[in-house]
């Protein structure tokens, strides 16, 4: 957190561990819209350039835009500065290796391990590099989305209604519908780091975005977080859809111009077997995290894959999660179908998710995880992250954090009813067994 | 031992060794907790360090919750002069001044925009030291680094304290080595306002330093070359960050660097007799110029914050350094280059003289500068057995203010510890050769 944990000796260590791995480098750096980025970048920056490394600064742009940068400009890797969706006084980096992916879980102990020995490259006065200011960053990554999926038909002019959260996505996305041939409303798209709502893109930070589209008569909304890598979708008639159904939506274009494989994790809605299933397609289930998702995407060649949060991965265009690249398929989706978002959702079976957290200190993890597999020892399990139960009539996901001492539960039926049955079953389980 | 000098004049170090990113950050930080968070001002001389140094001010300014306000490439002084134009209340310059290339190092300016003096830059090493710095809070944290020029700001100062137009009318022919340092981007500029034709030399700010940043006799060769092959009526000599100066006659002489002050004296207590501040080992020419102006010269321990805080406390009307540095309050109380070039040119204009003639009218002694490296944990103990042997030499005067400086009638000795370097620096002046040589014999024989 700025203002407390997070100072610019700290950065800087950060930023030297990681030119030091690196190799001294060219390392691309882009940040999100936080006051607090100024201040972080010229940390980074100086870390960078003491560790040899020649630094490509893109100024204030979303983190997709850091990791396409980074393999058309063929560098070692990159900095990207965004706390994504935490609230305003956080900052952070996010670690981008040379093939424009955030670092894996053994590249970032690697990392780590560097910074703790605090043993990093210096070089001396004279063969300090330079810092080349590269404003082409933007119009890089709207070519590439674009290139990969298209102008929209003007058959029926779209009319789209923006919400950026003041985030990296205000100096893009508009730009980036109207190339595609959208026309575009907006709320919260001026760049300046104040947060006029939650980060989160979930539907209670979505009034004015609802509202607008009402208002504007828009075919669809489409609201941003802070670095612009999650999507949320609103409906014609001012509804959210709800998060988990950003990737379903999108994924049901994409598989229905090319059948391919699909990746998602384990908590993700049950909607996308439903669209893989539309399709004869296949749908693998990956363990939590963006890292492991775009893992199995590389290794089982998937055509598109993401996460139930809004995040859409589409490899054509980038290994990683890209609000933009949702907001263009979810679009041409309306073009070529001539139907509406609240249309095309009927078409899927509606899904109750419910997520939930309980206090649990981490030694005790293990037990709550071995009491559900014992309780639930009849029905169907995947062991891979933490435990995930699969019912006739939905399916209970059970795991630790990595973060905080807690245990996060997710539950999804078909009916509210069940979801939340199931979710109260297993509450007390664990109550009873913490108490 | 590493090269890292961490003292009243600054913090110095060789990048890539002892000056990392860690150390500027903290020392942005403990310099932005000194002044209360306000609004800085910052700028680099032309060094390749220097964008990395910046960046590591900037973050450490900005953490502590300072406006941070950057005049990018200038010399020094430009920065001094805007600080209380800007309102700002201090600032940090990124420039080891004379040092070679691979150093770099921050020099501390307070809201008058004079250099901290001793009390003050101790209070700053201990903010440095405790480590308590101010944390502004997210949303106190500017979000942006403002970028100004301060350039022209300065340029006008120079031109209503000098008298430009009999300058003009002149057209002096002046060749300026700018060291490819922060002169580059200044002295054309200021040389062409005064009507000057300008053979400028080291001028780009992308390049190397052609040679050591330090205006000295065996630096001024090619400078001199230009002297004599363009028919020019002087030439000067900067360092990397405009503070020193050193100059070549027409007749394409590089005069010692210990001749500059000399020459502002003789010019400036000419026009108005009055007080002179220079250090202790500045050479005695000093004093006999002021003898010929019924003036008097004051002598402060070595240190630009000394010789500042002494003109204005003794209304001075110049004060400077034997090496090749001169401060002029009507334009600031601090070395200043672009004033001295100034100060020259106009007397050359009014008076018709040349600079060979001015410079062989004053009296002229021997000196002789020599330094010992000794190691940072010996640098006072050694210095403490000199002190003790020097009470035994039977000096006319003895000054324990800053070092040892012995004095006869016929010449002096001075023994210091330098502030950027760990080095003792030794300094003899006398009026033959053969005088400046013994003295300076007798304190190389007791540093060994």
């Amino acid at each position: 957190m700025v203002g407390d944990s997070l100072t610019p000796g700290l950065l800087t260590r950060f930023a030297q561990a990681f030119g030091t791995y690196v190799g001294s480098g060219t390392i691309v750096i882009g940040r999100d819209t936080r006051t607090s980025g100024e201040m972080v970048r010229q940390a980074v920056i100086a870390g960078l350039l003491s560790s040899g490394c020649r630094v490509i600064d893109l100024g204030v742009c979303p983190v997709p835009t850091v990791q396409l940068i980074v393999r058309q400009r063929k560098a070692s890797g990159g900095i990207a500065i965004t706390a994504s969706h935490n609230p305003a006084e956080w900052n952070a980096l996010k670690f981008v290796n040379a093939e424009g992916l955030f670092l894996s879980a053994g590249q970032a102990r690697e990392l780590l391990d560097i910074y703790h020995q605090g043993d990093y490259t210096k070089v001396s006065g004279g063969e300090m590099r330079s810092v080349e200011t590269f404003a082409g960053g933007l119009d890089a990554h709207i070519k590439a989305v674009i290139d990969a999926v298209g102008q929209l038909s003007q058959k029926r002019k779209l009319k789209v209604a923006l919400d950026s959260c003041n985030g990296a996505g205000s100096i893009i996305a508009p730009r980036l519908l109207e190339a595609l041939g959208a026309e575009v409303v907006s709320v919260n798209t001026t760049p300046d780091g104040s947060f006029p709502r939650g980060a989160e893109p979930v539907a209670e930070n979505l009034v004015a975005l609802c509202q607008l589209v009402r208002d504007s008569n828009a075919d669809v909304g489409f609201a941003q977080d802070m670095d612009a890598d999650r999507l949320a979708v609103v409906d014609e008639k001012g509804m959210p859809i709800g998060e988990e159904n950003t990737l379903a939506l999108a994924t049901r274009f994409v598989l229905g111009k090319t059948p391919g494989d699909v990746v998602t994790n384990l908590s993700t809605s049950s909607a996308m077997d439903e669209v893989a299933k539309l399709f004869g397609c296949n749908l693998h289930r990956s363990k939590i995290g963006e890292a492991n998702v775009t893992d199995m995407m590389q290794a089982v060649g998937a055509i598109i894959g993401g996460e139930g949060n809004g995040g859409v991965i589409y490899p054509a265009i980038n290994f990683c999660r890209d609000s933009h690249v949702g907001m263009a398929l979810i679009l041409h989706l309306l073009a070529d179908s001539g139907r509406t978002i609240s249309a095309l959702m009927n078409d899927l079976p509606r899904y109750v998710m419910i997520k939930e957290k309980l206090p649990c200190p981490s030694e005790k993890i293990g037990e709550v995880l071995k009491l559900i597999r014992r309780d639930f020892a009849d029905n169907q399990m995947d062991l891979r992250d933490g435990v995930k139960v699969s019912f006739a009539d939905g399916w209970l996901h059970v795991r630790g954090s990595n973060t905080e001492p807690i245990i996060r539960l997710v539950t999804e039926s078909a009916s509210e009813n069940r979801a939340r049955e199931i979710l109260n079953l297993v509450f007390e389980k664990v109550e009873r067994l913490l108490e | 031992m590493k090269p890292l000098k961490i003292g009243i004049a600054g913090v110095r170090g060789i990048v890539g060794e002892t000056l990392t990113p860690e150390l500027v950050i903290a020392f942005a930080q403990a310099f932005g907790t000194y002044q209360d968070s306000g609004r800085i001002l910052i700028c680099r001389d032309t060094r390749a360090s220097g964008p990395m140094v910046r960046a590591a001010v900037a973050a450490g300014l900005l953490a502590t919750g300072c406006e941070v306000i950057d005049l990018g490439i200038c010399p020094t002084p430009t920065m001094q002069l805007a600080v209380e134009h800007f309102n700002a209340a201090g600032g940090i310059s990124i420039t080891a001044g004379h040092n070679p290339a691979q150093w770099n190092a921050l020099k501390f300016v307070r809201g008058d925009g004079l250099y901290l003096n001793t009390r003050q830059a101790e209070e700053l090493l201990d903010i440095y030291h405790q480590a308590e710095f101010t944390k502004a809070k997210w949303n106190e944290i500017p979000s942006k680094i403002e970028t100004r020029d301060a350039i022209a700001h300065h340029i006008e100062v120079l031109k209503h304290g000098f008298d430009v137009e009999t300058i003009r009318v002149r057209k002096l022919t002046v060749a300026v080595d700018c060291c490819n340092g922060a002169c580059a981007v200044f002295s054309p500029r200021w040389l062409e306002e005064l009507g000057c034709r300008v053979l400028a030399i080291n001028d780009e700010i992308g390049s190397p330093f052609p040679h050591n940043p330090e205006p000295k006799r065996e630096t001024m060769a090619q400078l001199r070359a230009v002297v004599k092959a363009g028919q020019a009526d002087i030439g000067f000599a900067h360092d990397a960050d405009g503070e020193r100066i050193a100059i070549v006659t027409e007749t394409g002489e590089a005069l010692s660097e210990e001749m500059t002050l000399a020459i502002a004296a003789e010019i400036k207590l000419s026009q108005t007799p009055g007080v002179v501040v220079t250090h202790l080992s500045t050479s005695q020419t000093i004093e006999a110029i002021a003898a010929r102006h019924n003036s008097t010269v004051i002598r402060t321990p070595v240190g630009q914050a000394y010789i500042s805080e002494a003109m204005l406390e003794h209304n001075a009307v110049l004060g400077g350094e034997g090496n090749g540095a001169v401060a002029i309050p009507e334009i600031q109380a601090t070395n200043d280059a672009a004033a001295t070039i100034g100060l020259i040119l106009e007397h050359l204009a009014k008076t018709g003289q040349k600079i060979s003639e001015l410079a062989a009218s004053l009296p002229r002694f021997t000196m002789l500068k020599h330094y010992v490296p000794v190691a940072p944990n010996k640098l006072f103990s050694v210095l403490n057995d000199i002190r003790v042997e020097a009470e035994t030499a039977e000096a006319a005067d003895l000054d324990l203010s800053d070092g040892i400086k012995l004095s006869w009638p016929d010449g002096w000795l001075h023994i210091r510890a330098s502030n950027t370097e760990s080095m003792i620096r030794l300094i003899a002046e006398a009026e033959s050769d053969e005088r400046a040589n013994d003295l300076l014999d007798w304190a190389v024989d007791r540093l060994k």
